[in-house]
């Protein structure tokens, strides 16, 4: 089981920008009856531990927890055995394991899997009744990796201790507990670094990976995306961790720091400038002059190769503008995109931003660009003030664009492309092209014939 | 492994399943009444899993609210605290939101500590109906029934008599919007002001719409729920629905009571209209008749397709028993029917194999199968190893669209689902 002592500290990330401003004992989040929205702990936890697709994944719980949630992200893997990260794995409890205990359900079922898939290791995840109920999902594991010889990990992360970001960092503890140092790697290069928080979704690693190969960037260990199991074992080798847009994977690196003496810088690969200023984090951060020299080539050539690539582009979208509602990161890293496409971002929304995103979304929009608090309600308006020619938005904003018969984005929808590194902004242009020349919006809201103004 | 149609698992582990939990069969339920707020107890994750799951498969935004249940709360509240405080803050943050009932459905999490629901609602104003759908027990249809149930048991006032041309039916989980509306239309063709019970048909149709609702966005209205014990028949469609169809008789004695096990194909749409005849002692309108006429065409169009073709069929019971008949009727041979939950009425199919399992279990079968009918996580499997035709039916179909629209329900349904397989059917086996 967690303890509360430990789930107060994870609430209350030191290293977190927005935490200082918080009275002592006021986490990051509490749910409030009624308010939460959100995804849970479990779900949090599952995010960032799923894309190992050579472990297993095991949900010891009732049904909702797996049954509602396998499958549902495109994170991408070049493993080349049974890709487990899509596939679904759940004890599925019953009332009687509810009564009695479900302990010796999981421990059969870990023997199945076993028996039938052989993973590299298996992730046993607690949930909300196994929890309550007092399982002892320790005890089975350790029982489990002595008898079958690899390693399986209990995460404990029940939905009901908090949101998906605490969820991401308990899943972080549970790796710095039972992965993390347990085994050596092959061979060491200077320039060996750990990816934090990138799971990999539509393979937006991918879109950066050859470019670290390519200046002599070496990735020891992923967490997670199109990560191994045995790689992370020897995480605490690296000489930088480098997180990718998000937060809630700081303790992980924070307590690495002290334990293992590694540094950690926090990137976005969203955008052209946004990728060149994190290879440059990178590399300065690992201190070598030639690597730094390595990389500056590199990005000269690439930024070269890209602006030969987007001015097509530029040209076809001269002058026009964009109105940017989505939350968190992306209230920056798109309108970082979008600017590198030569559209100008008149408002962002900041609903739902930590400081920092709101800081950087200052920067980007610079002085006249609109942050707006209430997206909802504001946007209409600034459409119309500003003349802009899209929104970029969620589903439930479609109808303010086709009001006012200008084009629209779904930036909350299930991407089926990556918007990640130099290349992901040609898929973006791709779909805001698309986006500009369909009529759709300006057909569908015609009146219809019975309709009088 | 040997599978057999039992009541007890066959192994201690679901691997890649197919089975969803009662509480979200809950929230669908409630989301075919209008402007009701569904509002599950639980944690903030079960909630929001339900509404990306059904905001996916449907391709519309899903109202649903939750208590948001913490380690705290799941410990020291009885229940009355975050459910009165979830009703309290969502009415504070949206002043204009006038929810015309709460749809209160328990989970796993909530009955596990045992919360009093029933008490709760006494501290009210709005109308308020609660389900208990642990989901540890029965099935995403099992908790769309009981819902149907409680609805009828809570808020139905009972009646002494009945209005002669009034119908309510029943449909079971697995309808989607447009063959409630279908059944609708055909009740009222035979001269029935008919209601639908979820009404699915109004609320999830997919329909554009200025600005999206925070409450269910159509359906039936919790007035018509009240009056329904005044109708004169009741018609419970799939084995699921028929103990809700009692609960409407316990408040009307004389209100007849017609069970369908299913609506697919000739005889399963004959019954019907003979019911249907019998009570109005008058023969269908011609299109009804000209629908039947096609789908007698349809079964000699397709039977040779089909009739050398095995299948194997996923989904919730009532889903299965009518399609497997369906199938059946032009000469398919079902392999296996796997089944998300143990029903009775699994024993009405006609297949080499009928068990209660998961795609692990179905994938047995692949092999030996011209097509595989399940849901959308049929699809990479099948792709990554097999070359069996897939068609994708039942909960959830995340990626195609207008799941919403598809129907294979009554003479027209059946047709266009003969139609479709054989099509399927014929891209596979031109192949070989």
């Amino acid at each position: 089981m967690v303890s509360r002592s430990k789930i107060k500290e994870l609430m209350n990330e030191s290293a977190c920008s927005h935490s200082k401003e918080k009275k002592p004992g006021e986490g990051c989040d509490k749910p409030k009856p009624g308010l939460a929205t959100g995804g849970c702990a479990f779900d949090g936890a599952q995010i960032s531990l799923f894309p190992y697709a050579d472990a297993v994944h095991l949900v010891h719980g009732p049904q909702t927890c797996l049954g509602a949630s396998w499958e549902t992200r495109e994170t991408k893997t070049s493993y080349t055995g049974r890709d487990h990260t899509q596939m679904g794995f759940t004890t599925g409890i019953n009332t009687n394991d509810v009564i009695f205990g479900g302990d010796k359900r999981l421990g059969e079922s870990i023997d199945y899997i076993m028996e039938h898939y052989r993973p590299e290791a298996i992730f046993v995840y607690s949930t909300c009744v196994t929890a309550l109920v007092g399982d002892d999902i320790d005890m089975t594991c350790k029982l489990g990796s002595e008898k079958h010889a690899i390693p399986i990990v209990p995460v404990h992360a029940a939905g009901f201790v908090g949101s998906k970001n605490l969820g991401s960092r308990l899943a972080g503890e549970a790796v710095l507990e039972h992965l993390i140092g347990t085994k050596e790697p092959e061979f060491m290069t200077p320039y060996d670094i750990n990816l934090i928080g990138d799971y990999n979704v539509t393979g937006d690693m991918w879109q950066y990976l050859p470019i670290f190969e390519k200046i002599g960037i070496r990735v020891l260990s992923s967490m997670s995306g199109d990560g191994r199991v045995g790689d992370i074992r020897c995480a605490h080798r690296a000489k930088l961790n480098v997180i990718v847009c998000a937060k809630s994977l700081i303790t992980l690196t924070r307590k690495m720091q002290e334990n293992y003496g590694i540094p950690w810088i926090s990137v976005s690969f969203y955008g052209k400038r946004d990728t060149t200023f994190a290879i440059r984090e990178i590399v300065n951060a690992l201190g070598d002059p030639e690597l730094i020299l390595r990389a500056e080539a590199v990005i000269a050539e690439e930024e070269a190769a890209l602006e030969e690539k987007i001015a097509p582009y530029k040209a076809l979208f001269e002058g026009k503008k964009a109105v940017l509602n989505t939350g968190g990161n992306k209230a920056w890293s798109i309108a970082s995109g979008l600017q590198d496409l030569g559209i100008e971002v008149v408002a962002t929304s900041i609903a739902k931003s930590t400081q920092d995103d709101i800081d950087k979304a200052r920067e980007y929009l610079g002085e006249n660009g609109v942050l707006m608090k209430k997206p909802a309600a504001e946007q209409g308006k600034i459409i119309d003030q500003t003349g802009a020619h899209i929104l970029l938005a969620g589903g439930r904003s479609l109808y303010t664009a086709i009001k006012k018969k200008i084009s629209f984005i779904d930036v909350n929808q299930e991407k089926k492309t990556s918007y990640g590194g130099y290349n992901g902004l040609l898929n973006l242009a791709e779909d805001l092209k698309y986006a500009f020349r369909n009529p759709v919006f300006a057909n569908v809201g015609k009146k219809a014939p019975w309709e009088t103004e | 492994m040997e599978f057999s149609l039992s009541k007890h698992e066959h192994k201690p582990l679901q691997v890649n399943p197919i089975k969803h939990s009662q509480p979200m069969g809950a929230t669908l339920a409630f989301l075919g009444v209008k402007d009701c707020m569904p509002l599950m107890h639980s944690a903030q994750g079960c909630a929001s899993y339900t509404k990306v799951f059904f905001t996916r498969h449907f391709n519309e935004p899903i109202a649903i609210n939750n208590t948001s249940v913490s380690d705290i709360t799941a410990v020291l509240d009885g229940g009355d605290y975050s459910i009165l405080m979830a009703i309290e803050n969502i009415q504070n943050k949206e002043k204009n939101l006038k929810p015309s009932m709460i749809g209160l459905h328990t989970t796993g999490l909530t009955e596990t500590k045992g919360d009093d629901v029933r008490g709760v609602g006494t501290h009210i104003e709005i109308p308020y109906v609660f389900v208990n759908t642990p989901d540890y027990e029965g099935g995403m249809e099992s908790g769309w029934a009981l819902t149907v149930t409680a609805m009828i048991e809570q808020l139905t006032v009972e009646a002494t008599e009945i209005k002669s041309d009034k119908l309510v039916f029943l449909p079971h989980l697995s309808m989607q919007p447009i063959e409630v509306e279908k059944i609708k239309g055909f009740c009222e063709d035979f001269g029935f002001e008919t209601y639908a019970l979820p009404d699915l048909s109004t609320s999830l149709d997919g329909y554009w719409e200025a600005g999206q609702g925070k409450l269910a966005n159509g359906g039936i209205t919790v007035e018509q729920i009240r009056d329904l014990a005044t109708s004169s028949v009741v018609v419970s469609i799939g084995a699921s629905m028929k103990k809700s169809a009692l609960a409407l008789q316990k408040k009307n004695p004389l209100i007849t009571h017609f069970h369908f096990d299913h609506l697919m194909g000739l005889d399963g749409c004959d019954n019907f209209v003979s019911s249907l005849m019998e009570i109005r002692q008058d023969e269908p309108k011609p299109m009804i008749k000209r629908w039947r006429a096609r789908l007698q065409d349809a079964m000699l169009d397709t039977h040779f397709l089909i009739g050398s073709s095995h299948f194997v069929i996923t989904g919730e019971p009532d889903m299965l028993v009518g399609m497997c008949s369906l199938i059946n009727s032009v000469g398919g041979t079902i392999r296996a029917a796997v089944s998300t939950t143990f029903s009775d009425s699994l024993h009405l199919i006609d297949a080499e194999k009928v068990f209660v399992g998961d795609l692990e279990d179905a994938c047995a079968f692949f092999d030996d199968a011209d097509m595989v009918i399940s849901n959308f996580h049929a699809e990479r499997i099948l792709h990554t190893t097999y070359h069996t035709a897939l068609v994708v039916r039942g909960f959830p179909n995340y990626e195609e669209l207008g799941n919403q629209l598809k129907n294979d329900q009554l003479y027209e349904g059946s047709t266009y689902f003969l139609f479709e397989i054989a099509n399927e059917l014929r891209k596979v086996k031109h192949e070989h």
